[in-house]
């Protein structure tokens, strides 16, 4: 298998997986040329990711991606998830292959644009 | 994970007990070159004289028309470079749906100066007869046409094809990789020039296959080094590979008929089965003229990957029809060609069934597919893809 047990039980057992009604913030990423998309909401709490759900459309690790983030930013503050790094998704996955690095990129993109239409709505 | 069931037989097929037992004795005691005139060089042309007779019997080809090579690859580029290279120049009719190995050899004869039509297909992947006649040119030397499509199974009019080829005194040449041993080919009764098949599509070894080239066709070598295969492919012939192969074709001999019957039944349980449980999908390729084992099914709105993955993990093997390489996904060429939108030419999913797939391990299949679709639809955004 050429991924890790970690992206494996993720994509098998997704969490916080589905729609979120009337989130505090909500953004989405497309990989150009592959398709791939990951949709993330967010529901804030003093400024924090007190609840995550994500919406996926892609090859497995892009599902498990956007599951291992739900839960990597749950409790963080928001400001700092404008700055997410997709090398910190691939992290929480145990790592991807070369070709599918593209898996973090596009869910780490989605949660940044969460966390920035949070602050926007919070600031509007 | 306990049960394992391989459902991609179109890429590789393990090889028969029968013809591992027949090839073992040629890695050891019967080892010589075939070009020797010892004894020891005599024995193994023998084994090699054995198995061009079986393959040219199961053909209804004469033995000194069968050329043994290293792959399907090969014979496809000695086949349709051969027959180009021997005339010069011209036109040269092949189809979209091609394997790379005749495509990108099309397209190499481009380079060189040829003309190339590449025919249409239509949304079953079937090629138009009237399609072939309208593309005649005078200069036209050449038509490959593949006998079926490994990604959907669909099988062309070859035999039609091969009859007014004849007619015009153009060169037919096959690519029956995908149908060699699964269904009946007689190269007089269709006309045929040249025919590519391969062994480890049947039940024989990886690196070995062949092409039938008709007495009196006129090809030029593209490998040149001794005088091997009567001067038409040098290099010391593969002589364990091709007592596989021959071996393999006897043993197709025998099945292959039984075998026909049982697959087409188990592929269409599959297809039924799906269908009935799982929403928005559909089959690719003819519905009936179709190499047996062959099931593409295409699930709207999913990824191939996600499905092949999922499947992966019930151990069961399948194949997509997309391919996402280095983050650019590419839906198969051969699905655009027929028309099939990209909602779900994304999604299509290939099960190649063979000798050892039961009615259980279909059943299984249809129970697990069901439940991964589900999952991967729930994930959907809602409006995308």
């Amino acid at each position: 298998m050429r991924y890790s047990p970690t992206l494996i039980e993720h994509f098998l057992n997704p969490r916080n997986m589905g729609l979120m009604r009337d989130p505090d913030g909500t953004g989405e990423d497309e990989f150009e040329g592959c398709g791939d998309l990951a949709r993330m909401f967010l529901r804030l709490q003093d400024g924090r990711a007190a609840e995550v759900r994500f919406q996926s459309y892609g090859c497995g690790p892009t599902i498990a991606a956007a599951s291992a983030a739900s839960e990597l930013i749950a409790g963080r503050a928001v400001e700092e998830l404008v700055n997410l790094k997709a090398r910190e998704v691939e992290d929480a996955l145990d790592g991807l292959p070369d070709d599918r690095k593209h898996a973090a990129e596009v869910v780490a993109g989605a949660v940044r644009a969460a966390a920035l239409d949070a602050l926007r709505r919070r600031g509007a | 994970m306990s049960r394992r069931v391989y459902l991609d037989h179109n890429a590789s097929t393990p090889v028969h007990p029968e013809v591992l037992a027949e090839m073992v004795p040629y890695f050891g005691d019967v080892f010589g070159n075939p070009s020797s005139v010892h004894g020891f060089g005599r024995a193994a042309r023998e084994a090699v004289d054995v198995a061009r007779d079986r393959v040219a019997t199961f053909l209804c080809a004469r033995p000194d028309e069968i050329v043994f090579t290293s792959g399907g690859t090969e014979s496809d580029n000695f086949g349709v470079k051969g027959l180009a290279w021997a005339r010069g120049g011209g036109h040269v009719i092949t189809s979209k749906i091609e394997h790379h190995a005749v495509l990108r050899t099309c397209q190499a004869l481009e380079a060189q100066g040829f003309d190339v039509t590449y025919l249409p297909v239509d949304e079953t992947g079937m090629i138009d007869l009237d399609d072939v006649r309208r593309a005649l040119r005078p200069d036209t030397i050449a038509i490959s046409i593949m006998h079926a499509n490994s990604e959907v199974g669909t099988i062309q009019p070859v035999r039609a094809i091969g009859a007014l080829a004849r007619e015009r005194g153009i060169a037919f040449h096959v690519d029956a990789v995908q149908t060699f041993g699964k269904v009946e080919i007689d190269v007089e009764a269709f006309n045929i020039d040249l025919l590519s098949f391969s062994g480890h599509k049947i039940y024989g070894p990886k690196g070995v296959a062949g092409l039938y080239i008709r007495k009196g066709t006129k090809m030029v070598s593209v490998q040149h080094g001794g005088e091997h295969e009567r001067r038409r492919r040098a290099g010391t012939e593969n002589v364990p590979g091709i007592v596989g192969l021959g071996k393999a074709v006897e043993v197709r001999a025998r099945e292959m008929k039984d075998e026909a019957v049982r697959l087409t039944a188990l592929r269409d349980r599959l297809w039924e089965g799906v269908r009935a449980r799982v929403p928005d999908v559909r089959l690719n390729g003819h519905p009936t003229e179709r190499v047996p084992g062959t099931a593409n099914i295409a699930y709207k709105n999913v990824e191939s990957e996600s499905i092949v993955l999922g499947l992966d993990l019930k151990g069961i093997a399948v194949s997509a029809g997309s391919a996402c390489t280095a983050g650019s996904v590419e839906p198969s060429y051969v699905l655009v060609a027929m028309g099939v939108p990209l909602e779900w030419a994304m999604g299509a999913v290939r099960a190649s069934l063979g000798r050892s797939t039961t009615a259980e391990d279909i059943d299984y299949v249809v129970e697990s597919v069901e439940p991964i679709v589900r999952k991967l639809r729930a994930a959907l955004p809602v409006g995308a893809a």
